[in-house]
């Protein structure tokens, strides 16, 4: 069985298990792809930097489709299930597969969407990077941003530290017991590792943010921390993924790029106040992103929509509203947005019970309901009223 | 201040089903001690801000480690 041939010699990858060597991980992959059959589509609980990684070079060798399950309620349609270095038949009567990576998105209301990307596309942005670079894994192993760290390393011949669930703590112990040198995180994971981190030296040599709008108190806070690291932010969207990164260390971007952008880029403000962004002759593309001109700088301000982004996660309050709705004491709720110095953005609740309901009663069923959801849609805050605050026309105020 | 800060942290704690910790100022929130994440410190922040009524972080990210320096960022806002 050959395998693809782009995981680099070099590559070394530590996770709770202990160190593998490239040599070692394409032993293993290579034993697994004997198990796959071909064109089938594979499913593998993502969790695990090394499990994924050995998956997807011996499902790319089987031109199977790979399947990878963050959240185990949601119907991927697979014929096989690895685990570990076994492969189960779990199904004979789905379609072939076509050598894709289905990766799955969170939603609001925890219903997961499946979306399917070519290898070679996962691949396409990544740059060879510097020898002897060492990565954290700050993302979960099964995201695309994690995916686009892993594959980094793999292809660049550095070292990968991962751990499984690890928590905030985790990741700074980790980081420092290995030296890491580059981090890609959200902006919220960069706070909270900041805190967690404190006074402990750690010298990265770059530092990336993405999936979240970075602010000027977090970049000033780890320039201090970092005086001599490679900082940017970058702008993505979920359409036309990343997009642009800026490397000055202030927040937004230079309002000289509205009239000339890197490279063949062409951003506006639209009509309506959002960034409009085209490559070459293109149309522009309404990204629903906010901005504002301060001075030099175009600055993001949310959304045009009612998206909210909570730690890089994408939250409709609407439909966080209406998931309070269906509880039937419930007679009218309202989830407004807050903005976080943590998260960039949370939910608070405002609820209004049915007559002769008792808040002490209901709570604890509103908190039990709202666990059937990600935990980032879960409002931080419920205030129990009497009842709602409505503006002239009687439309309930979205306002915290 | 403190003293608000470590009771709004231990309701945090508690509606997590957490056993109640040990806190004081020197108590470190995110390293690992307590069971709490990002998450459960955003939820601390909106309810210290709907408290005390001040919003120490209106202007962004403002780097802080232990409880004491939590409640100091929010004496030091005005109301």
């Amino acid at each position: 069985m050959s395998l693809p041939a782009w995981l680099h010699p070099g590559f070394t990858l530590t996770d709770p298990a202990g160190t593998a060597t490239a040599a070692e991980l394409i032993d293993a992959a290579t034993r697994l792809a004997d198990e796959v059959p071909l064109w089938c589509r594979a499913g593998l609980p993502a969790t695990d930097a090394r499990a994924i990684l050995q998956a997807l070079l011996a499902t790319e060798a089987r031109q199977a489709d790979l399947f990878l399950i963050r959240d185990a309620t949601t119907g991927a349609r697979i014929d096989h299930r690895i685990e570990g270095d076994r492969v189960f038949e779990v199904a004979d009567d789905v379609p072939p597969g076509a050598g894709l990576v289905w990766l799955q998105t969170s939603g609001s209301t925890g219903r997961p969407k499946w979306v399917a990307h070519q290898p070679e596309t996962l691949r396409a942005r990544i740059a060879a990077g510097q020898p002897g670079a060492r990565w954290l894994l700050s993302y979960g192993a099964g995201s695309f941003a994690g995916l686009q760290v892993m594959l980094s390393a793999a292809i660049g011949g550095h070292h990968l530290i991962a751990a499984t669930a690890p928590t905030i703590g985790d990741l700074a112990g980790l980081a420092v017991r290995h030296a890491v040198t580059h981090i890609s995180g959200t902006p919220t994971f960069w706070r909270a590792f900041l805190m967690a981190l404190g006074d402990t030296d750690l010298s990265l040599t770059t530092v990336t943010l993405g999936g979240e709008a970075a602010d000027q108190g977090l970049l000033d806070a780890l320039r201090a921390k970092f005086p001599t690291a490679r900082l940017r932010h970058l702008y993505a969207t979920t359409e036309l993924g990343t997009v642009f990164s800026v490397a000055d260390d202030r927040a937004g971007f230079p309002a000289a790029w509205l009239h000339a952008a890197p490279g063949n880029l062409r951003l506006t403000v639209t009509d309506h106040g959002t960034l409009g962004v085209a490559r070459g002759d293109e149309a522009y593309f309404d990204t629903g992103d906010r901005v504002t001109v301060a001075g030099d700088r175009v600055l993001f301000r949310g959304r045009h929509d009612d998206m909210v982004n909570i730690g890089g996660v994408k939250i409709w309050p609407e439909e966080v509203e209406a998931h309070l709705l269906q509880l039937p004491f419930v007679r009218d709720a309202l989830v407004g947005v807050r903005p976080s110095p943590i998260t960039g953005s949370i939910l608070v609740a405002d609820l209004v019970l049915r007559d002769a309901e008792s808040e002490a009663a209901c709570a604890p069923l509103v908190k039990a309901h709202l666990e059937r959801l990600p935990r980032a849609a879960r409002p931080a805050m419920i205030r129990y009223r009497t009842a709602l605050p409505t503006g002239q026309t009687g439309k309930k105020l979205r306002m915290p | 201040m403190i003293d608000l800060v470590i009771a709004e942290l231990q309701r945090v704690l508690a509606a997590k089903d957490a056993a109640p910790a040990a806190i004081g100022a020197d108590t470190v929130l995110l390293d690992g001690d307590l069971p709490i994440d990002s998450l459960d410190l955003a939820t601390l922040v909106v309810a210290l801000e709907e408290e005390t009524g001040r919003e120490p972080f209106k202007a962004g990210f403002r780097m802080f480690k232990t409880v004491g320096e939590l409640a100091a960022l929010f004496e030091a806002a005005a109301s």
